[in-house]
């Protein structure tokens, strides 16, 4: 009988160590790491619970633990105060188009002034959804937090990680969806 | 020395114009540049390296006036053909796995009485492109046996999928699950299948004029990334080119490389 609990107990306690975000770095790989130096350990070292979920999973979270990540990640989501979801597209063009900003083109096709990459998906002609709350919304959030909806994806999650402020992702937004932004008026260039 | 210069000069004016006429494949492109690059000056940059490296190599230098010939990089003393497939392994006099940089750095300090602070980084690389002159057309073998290199290479395979830093980053969000695909001007390379990627370092970048060893690739990766680098010679930079290499096992080398 012994034998035939030991193995449930074993599940039963992954299960546990993985939804209560277990550290991902090992006392070893952390003598390691802090060997790279202050500045690199600081930034590794600092790893937080759902980039360790992700590294531990390598980037394929189990059916299991997906509902709780994904439900963790809607929560971390906040909106611009004055509650527009579309901005300026003009300042929004500027971000995505910035290597350093939003970087977007790097990944993405869709844009009239860098060629894009295959990354992620082309965002040609974007707008031809309209720019309904809805859709507003989606494409709001996925900037926000795209682990809301592609957990352990590569995008930046540019709202949660303070890489963009709620207000420039709502620009970013406007350059998407607005149709008289030039993301929708002129062509898109590709390789 | 002036030769060198005279030479790299040269070298650097037919650069500029081979920027154009791409080919899709990066690696089928890579051997188009170095061909029409042979044919137009004769030399390659990597090769003016080399020659820089074996001088630093032979020549008796530093406090102690010793030159490296008599360094140990895995085969025995002197002997240098093949090493870089071999490393990194774990030294019995440092006590340490060692990389092709980290072991150019021990032979520098140990039998040539540099201080650590001393050793210049383009010197480091110099002679580590001289070495892998020596060991092109030949087959990585690396293994790890020893219970320190078993131990860095699962440390190094758990810091490749380590996702840390601002913009969630590991090495394999983009070298597993992105691979082929572009952001920016190169596909990603296939760090765990493709055998050809890690057995062309060091290489000389063309499109960048840059002679870079494996340590500065990763580097360069974890800056891009947004992330501070480990440091030269650190450790996490020898696990992660151990568990690189080791995917690289049964390949024949292409060195130094030449690509984009």
């Amino acid at each position: 009988m012994r034998h035939f609990y030991l193995p449930i107990l074993f599940v039963l306690l992954v299960s546990v160590s993985a939804q209560t975000g277990q550290p991902y770095i090992t006392p070893e790989l952390q003598q390691l790491i802090l060997a790279g130096g202050k500045n690199y350990s600081d930034v590794l070292l600092k790893q937080a619970a759902d980039q360790a979920m992700c590294s531990r999973y390598r980037n394929r979270l189990p059916p299991e633990v997906l509902g709780s990540f994904i439900e963790e990640q809607r929560k971390t989501i906040k909106y611009p105060a004055d509650g527009r979801l579309m901005g300026d597209w003009k300042k929004g063009e500027a971000i995505y188009n910035t290597l350093a900003r939003g970087n977007c083109f790097s990944c993405h096709v869709g844009s009239p002034l860098n060629i894009g990459g295959n990354v992620g998906p082309s965002l040609e002609k974007y707008g031809q959804r309209g720019t309904s709350e809805a859709v507003q919304k989606y494409t709001y959030e996925v900037i926000y937090n795209t682990w809301a909806y592609f957990p352990c994806t590569v995008m930046y999650r540019f709202g949660h990680n303070g890489l963009l402020k709620p207000e420039e992702i709502a620009d970013v937004v406007a350059y998407l969806l607005d149709p008289a932004s030039d993301f929708n008026t002129k062509p898109a260039l590709k390789r | 020395m002036g030769r060198f210069w005279r030479l790299a000069i040269t070298v650097l004016a037919f650069l500029v114009p081979l920027a154009f006429a791409q080919e899709d494949d990066p690696i089928k492109e890579a051997e188009k540049q170095k061909k029409q690059l042979l044919e137009q000056s004769g030399v390659l940059p990597s090769d003016l390296f080399v020659e820089q490296g074996e001088q630093l190599f032979r020549t008796k230098r530093g406090p102690k006036q010793a030159s490296l010939e008599a360094c140990d990089f895995g085969r025995g003393p002197g002997k240098l053909e093949g090493v870089v497939g071999r490393l990194p392994r774990y030294f019995f006099d440092t006590r340490q796995v060692e990389d092709l940089d980290s072991r150019i750095r021990t032979c520098m300090i140990r039998l040539q009485g540099f201080r650590p602070e001393e050793i210049r980084r383009s010197e480091v690389v110099a002679i580590a492109f001289y070495l892998a002159s020596l060991s092109n057309e030949q087959p990585v073998t690396i293994t790890p046996v020893m219970p320190q290199e078993k131990r860095l290479y699962e440390l190094g395979e758990k810091l490749f999928y380590l996702r840390a830093g601002p913009r969630d980053m590991s090495c394999a969000t983009c070298h597993v699950s992105y691979v082929g695909r572009r952001a920016g001007v190169l596909p990603y390379s296939d760090l765990l299948k493709d055998k050809r990627v890690a057995s062309h370092w060091p290489a000389f970048r063309y499109s960048n004029d840059q002679a870079w060893t494996m340590a500065d690739r990763i580097r360069a990766c974890y800056t891009v990334l947004g992330m501070p680098a480990p440091d030269f010679y650190s450790e996490p930079i020898i696990a992660l080119t151990l568990f690189m290499n080791v995917q690289a096992r049964g390949s024949k080398m292409d060195l130094p490389g030449f690509i984009r």
